[in-house]
């Protein structure tokens, strides 16, 4: 298992590289000059060039990719261009919100997943598969964003059951947090448990089909012991291959769900820092995302290793 | 048979790389370790051995679909080895093949006849409906008629499937076609059907056939020659009644004691000989010397530490065997399998 | 051979599913054309059917439920809700379209060029491709956006290279399968080039699943649209797209929550519509590939329920041998096919196996051999069904055994090993895990007595150093080892029959003989009764103490080994041992059988060899008793022919 880990680590070094490639040049390539924009019509040549000077962005690309690379593995994303925030203060402010949101998501998404896409694998064509897949098909047309509205119109404004936006942390007050978080969590995990749901299914139909576990059945195994024991852990196999892509999908949801309940998290932080082209801030912003789906990724990696003993390295 | 030969493999090598770790470093495995062999025109060669013998990876080479790592393969009078696997057109039509499994080997995607024309329209000028005609020819060939040319490959038994990749491997009268288990997805009732056909193209056309299998009852049948893997080696070579009756390798015979008897009492005879002699150990590659040396239940000392040279065999062919040796006490080995000399 | 016996009942148990899908089918397919058409026609004709001009304001009539006047009302500045509904429209199909395209046009190429390319050039495309699938999407078409402005066509061209991964991903990933095709291989043999085969051969078998992706892909681009107008970077005001539309819902949501309802009611029913659709095409492609070979045909009046006992043909079934371990008596099993219609693929099929006997049951693929095992153990699924029959274990009649009494019998005193043993161990536990559990579940031993009794059964079947060897996983092993531990497994219960599914199909022939070797032995330790099925009768001959030849369904000859082999009497047997490499003498044309085997639900009227048959008389075409005694056969010439091989 250690292998294992140190194999996927090892991996993660070119994909983390690139993407942080990826991110500076893309950043780099904004139109307009921030510089422009800070100091306005009226400012002087001089003017303009301190605050170029300031801002870095006379130094050579690849210089300032360096310097960027250097303070970022120091946990410094660099200054706002706009107000004297740290990036990363301002991220890490915000950073709890949506990544609750997700979590609470994704749990929802894969207990809901899971429950549906088993109970259809078990009788294909039975009214409870025919259920599950009309749902699935649902959770995959309607936007989060308009499910949020709903669920907001009926759950916030109509019944007043739990708050119609903000967000309480939840160290101030546990269930203030789950109130605040439920509907939006809903409305975001929905798609992805329809999206897990159908892939459970097809793969547990598939592994219900194989050989061993004819042999299982030869055996005189009981049915429950056939499928939780023998199939379900080899049909994790494909689930857990697009779990890392649906938790990928999730995060990049919320920044749209935070919308709907008016939730200070990364959403409207990225929002505004792509408006006002903030450079610090949204090179800040992508990066610890993709610092989150990095380790999500590992994380099923090794889930992934330990339901399949083929992956692991011998 | 005095003619020159058709093909002449010397001291091929094939080598696969596989990536290991993060993929930065990869790994080399030989399947083949230095192959020598001669099929002459008209003549048909059987190749036979069991799975990672390395058969198909010969099969693989000859057809130019992987280069071999060392080594050469004249075909013709030029080297194979040396084109690293780009075949001129010119050559690439006298080597033809049909693979092992009919529903995998046809475009599920093509008609009947866009698979058999395919060669024509690759090497040849001819018309569509020159084609077209050509392709009636080729169906009558294999039994199949004009009104199979639209249908798709799923709509045929794996018989017909044979028959059509037959009919587009000989579309252009190749000097050599490579056998690769041809009938042994197919059922035993089906099989000599296929083979008759075979082989009624091979006396017509005059093709030389690279037959490779794991059947040695079925080689023997078919072949004019048999040559015996192990390991990436060939360990005995030689004229088919020859190899099948009087093996000389311990492998061969212990190959051909494996396969059972028709007649049940002769394969309990069989059957009772052959657990004195199987083979003994399970590890199966010895790092040096014969490579059937840590199975071999008449090995010699030497055998662990020295690569047996290939020794004439009496009754035409060649093993790489000690007990061959004639200046060595192995001489008294003998090659009638019927009674085998016990250690 | 075997496998397309074993897939056969397979094949044919997805069939009703997909019946029952594709009449379902047509009821999703004309509703969701419906609606696309319905979208098409609203935005060609936008401009002459919307009763107001979506972008006229009045603020006077602002935030209207609606009415007579504004059917579905009017938005925060007085606009015609549904005049800017259906501009929409127009927006929608423009904004798919073009994301979409860009999305193929960039990433089906690519993903052709790399997968076919492979080394280098893939490497570092699929790393790219990661590095941006790591980044949510959103975040990449925000950035995109930023780089370019907002505005429709910039963020379809932002929306079109995000999806244009996916393309590039599905077309590599067909590509790399098919390119290991042994098709591909043939049309590289025949010397066909690089882009020809790219072009010709690969491409047609990745646009099925190509069609499938961009049909999803326009339902995801229409959602993506929708959620980048609505956060504001999308579409821009006062432009209506359903998106902005619901924008500008979700700031008046305490007002007048029915604005949310129109543009949220398109936007899903166009994303289902097309997902819907998309599914459909996933099937109807998904089998057009698929289809079986030569479907079989129905007979016209499938037999629902079986002939009487009295049926031409059929004798009744006599009293089980009172030594016999197992005796099946007068089976007929038949199998759920195409239209609903039941397909006999076991007729009138009877033996029994004594303790200590080997039983062989040969025969080609279609012959049913296979589902005879798997009838035994009523392991048929859902669709097979055993309609007339008995089976008798050690005296007890398990035919009509309840599912829970018949779980007691499976393992404990009938057991299987089936042909592949990579398959049919589970790969996700270690070998000795998978006996251990039968001994723990079925045998009630404790979890450490079922490891050390699991080690012990594993060097029993001869595995050296059985203790590491039960950590292995199954394709840690190789397949004779494998095997050897699947036999483990059969034998942890002490069954008193053992049925062998073709257990040496699999294996090289001298692993082969070493599997036989082994089932002798433990034959003679443990005293079951095995039932050893295969189409090899060189096998059969080394192993079974008597065979009973299958053909089509049913026994045609059966008789102790040695009378088989030297005094055939049914001339399907006798065909079989001539056309047998090891009796045909050397030199083609060997013997052949005319013809082939015909499948369930075409088999001939009488006996069902005789359109094969050198011996077939007009007498042939009634049905055929299999006859009784040490030597049975089902032919009506069997006294007349004279089938001993001349060898």
């Amino acid at each position: 298992m250690l292998r294992l880990i140190v194999q996927r680590v090892l991996a993660l070094v070119p994909l983390l590289f690139l993407v942080s490639v990826l991110t500076f040049s893309f950043t780099s390539l904004l139109p307009g000059d921030p510089a422009d924009l800070i100091v306005g019509q009226q400012g002087t040549p001089e003017q303009y060039a301190l605050v170029r000077h300031r801002l870095g962005l006379d130094q050579p690309l690849v210089e300032r990719y360096a310097h960027w690379v250097e303070h970022a593995a120091r946990g410094d994303l660099g200054t706002s261009f706009f107000n004297s925030v740290k990036v990363s203060d301002a991220v890490m402010q915000r950073l709890p919100v949506t990544a609750s949101l997700t979590a609470v998501a994704a749990l929802i998404a894969i207990a809901v997943g899971l429950a549906a896409g088993i109970a259809a694998a078990l009788r294909p064509g039975s009214a409870v598969d025919r259920i599950a897949t009309l749902g699935a098909t649902f959770g995959q047309a309607i936007p989060n964003f308009w499910f949020g509205l709903l669920l907001a119109a009926i759950f916030a404004v109509g019944l007043r059951w739990f708050p119609a936006t903000g967000f309480t942390p939840i160290s101030t007050s546990v269930g203030g947090w789950l109130a605040s978080v439920a509907l939006p969590a809903i409305a975001l995990g929905f798609a992805s448990s329809a999206a897990i749901a159908r892939q459970v299914r097809s793969a547990m139909v598939g592994v219900l089909q194989q050989d061993y576990i004819r042999a299982a059945r030869a055996q005189g195994l009981s049915s429950r012991r056939v499928i939780f024991r023998h199939a379900l852990k080899n049909a994790l196999v494909p689930v857990v291959a697009v779990l890392s892509f649906q938790i990928t999908v999730l995060l990049g949801g919320a920044l749209i769900v935070e919308q709907v309940f008016a939730i200070n998290g990364l959403g409207t932080l990225a929002i505004t820092a792509v408006r006002q082209q903030d450079i610090p801030m949204i090179q800040g912003i992508v990066l610890v995302m993709v610092a989150i789906v990095v380790v999500v990724q590992l994380a099923t990696d090794l889930l992934y290793g330990f339901l399949n003993p083929k992956a692991r390295p011998s | 048979m005095t003619d020159a030969p058709l093909l002449e493999l010397r001291d091929l090598r094939v080598s696969y790389r596989k990536r290991a770790g993060l993929g930065l470093r990869t790994t080399s495995f030989d399947a083949v370790k230095g192959a020598t062999l001669t099929i002459r025109p008209g003549e048909t060669l059987g190749l036979v051995g069991e799975s990672g013998s390395g058969k198909s990876s010969i099969a693989n080479t000859v057809l130019g679909l992987i280069a071999p790592a060392a080594g050469t393969m004249r075909f013709r009078g030029t080297d194979l080895a040396a084109l690293k696997a780009r075949y001129p057109s010119g050559l690439r039509k006298d080597i033809q093949a049909v693979f092992q499994d009919p529903f995998s080997s046809l475009n599920p995607a093509m008609t009947v006849e866009d698979i058999v024309t395919e060669p024509l329209r690759v090497h040849t000028n001819m018309t569509r409906a020159e084609r077209r005609a050509r392709a009636v020819d080729l169906l009558a060939m294999v039994s199949l008629s004009e009104e199979h040319l639209n249908r798709h490959p799923h709509q045929f038994s794996g018989g017909q499937r044979q028959r059509i990749a037959i009919a587009s491997a000989l579309a252009l009268e190749p000097k050599l076609v490579v056998l690769d288990e041809p009938v042994s997805a197919l059922d035993v009732s089906t099989q000599n059907q296929i083979i008759n056909l075979l082989y009624d193209r091979r006396d017509a056309l005059g093709i030389a056939y690279l037959l490779i299998a794991h059947d040695l009852a079925l080689v023997h049948h078919i072949s004019d020659r048999i040559a015996v893997m192990y390991l990436g080696h060939i360990v005995e070579e030689g004229p088919a009644d020859r190899v099948y009756t009087a093996p000389a390798h311990p492998y061969t015979r212990a190959l051909l004691d494996a396969v059972p008897d028709l007649d049940p009492a002769q394969q309990r005879a069989r059957r009772a000989r052959r657990r004195q002699l199987a083979p003994q150990g399970t590890q199966r590659h010895a790092e040096t010397g014969c490579p059937y040396s840590n199975r071999c239940a008449q090995v010699m000392p030497r055998c662990r530490s020295d690569a047996p040279p290939a020794y004439a065999v009496p009754g035409g062919g060649t093993a790489h065997c000690f007990l061959l040796d004639p200046g060595a006490n192995g001489a008294g080995h003998a090659s009638d399998r019927k009674e085998p000399a016990l250690p | 051979m075997t496998e397309t016996a074993a897939s056969a009942p397979k094949t044919v148990a997805r069939r009703p599913a997909r019946r029952r899908r594709a009449s379902a089918a047509r009821l999703i397919v004309y509703p969701a054309l419906g609606v696309l058409a319905l979208l098409v026609f609203f935005a060609v004709f936008a401009d002459w059917i919307t009763p107001y001009d979506p972008l006229k304001q009045s603020l006077m009539e602002a935030l209207q439920g609606p009415s007579m006047h504004h059917w579905l009302g009017t938005d925060d500045l007085g606009r015609d809700v549904l005049s800017r509904l259906i501009v929409g429209c127009r927006i929608a199909i423009i904004a798919a379209a073009e994301a979409t395209s860009i999305a193929i046009l960039l990433g089906v190429p690519l993903g052709l060029f790399v997968g076919y390319r492979g080394g280098w050039w893939d490497w570092s495309v699929m790393r790219l491709v990661e590095a941006i699938m790591s980044i949510p999407g959103i975040m990449v078409a925000i950035v995109i956006i930023a780089i370019l402005g907002p505005g429709l066509h910039r963020a379809m061209i932002a929306l079109g290279i995000l999806f244009s991964t996916s393309f590039l991903r599905l077309a590599r990933g067909v590509v790399l399968s098919e390119r290991e095709e042994v098709y591909v291989r043939s049309a590289r043999v025949v010397g066909t080039g690089d882009a020809r085969i790219l072009i010709r051969h690969i491409f047609p078998n990745v646009a099925p699943p190509l069609i499938v992706q961009a049909t999803l892909t326009v339902g995801a681009v229409l959602l993506a649209e929708a959620g980048l107008s609505f956060i504001g970077i999308g579409v821009q005001p006062p432009n209506a797209s359903w998106g902005t539309m619901l924008n500008t819902a979700a700031s008046y949501m305490q007002l007048d929550w029915f604005l949310a309802i129109p543009p949220g009611v398109a936007l899903v029913l166009t994303v289902l519509s097309i997902n819907l659709l998309g599914d459909v095409l996933r099937d109807r492609i998904g089998r057009g590939i698929a289809v079986p070979a030569a479907r079989p045909k129905a007979p016209k009046r499938p037999p629902k329920t079986a002939p009487a006992a009295g049926a031409p043909g059929r004798r009744p079934s006599p009293v089980p041998a009172p030594d016999a371990v197992l005796d099946v008596a007068g089976l007929d099993v038949v199998v759920t096919a195409g239209a609903g219609d039941e397909v006999p693929v076991l007729s009138d099929l009877g033996f029994s196996v004594r303790k200590g006997e080997t039983l062989g049951l040969v025969g080609e693929s279609g012959s049913g051999k296979t589902i005879t095992g798997l009838a035994i153990l009523r392991l048929i699924g859902t669709t097979g069904r055993i309609t007339r029959g008995r089976i008798t274990l050690n005296g007890r009649d398990i035919s009509d055994l309840s599912e829970r009494q018949m779980r007691e019998v499976r393992g404990k005193e009938i057991a299987v090993v089936f042909q592949d043993p990579t398959t049919s161990l589970n790969p996700a536990f270690t070998v000795g895990e998978q006996i251990a559990e039968i001994l723990r579940t079925r045998a009630g031993l404790s979890r450490r007595a079922a490891m050390a009794r699991a080690v012990e059964l594993i060097g029993r079947v001869g595995i050296p150093n059985p203790a590491e060897r039960a950590r292995a996983y199954p394709h840690e092993l190789s397949g004779g080892m494998a095997q050897r531990i699947a036999i483990a497994r059969a034998l942890s219960c002490n069954p008193s029959v053992l049925i062998a599914d073709e257990p040496t199909t699999a294996l090289d022939v001298t692993v082969q003989q070493e599997i036989l070797d082994l089932f002798r032995d433990l034959q003679e330790e443990f005293g079951m009764a095995i039932i050893f099925v295969t189409h090899d009768l060189a096998v059969a001959a080394d192993i079974c103490d008597r065979i009973a030849v299958m053909y089509a369904g049913e026994i045609v000859e059966e008789a102790p080994v040695d009378t088989l082999f030297s005094a055939p009497r049914h001339p399907y047997t006798a065909g079989l041992l001539a056309a047998s490499p090891h009796g045909a003498t050397r030199n083609p044309p060997l013997p052949t059988i005319p013809g082939t085997v015909p499948r369930p639900g075409a088999w001939p009227e009488g006996c069902r060899f005789a359109p094969r048959c050198p011996h077939a008389a007009p007498a042939c075409d009634a049905a055929i008793p299999l006859g009784d005694g040490g030597h049975r056969v089902r032919c009506i010439r069997a006294d007349t022919l004279d089938l001993r091989r001349s060898a």
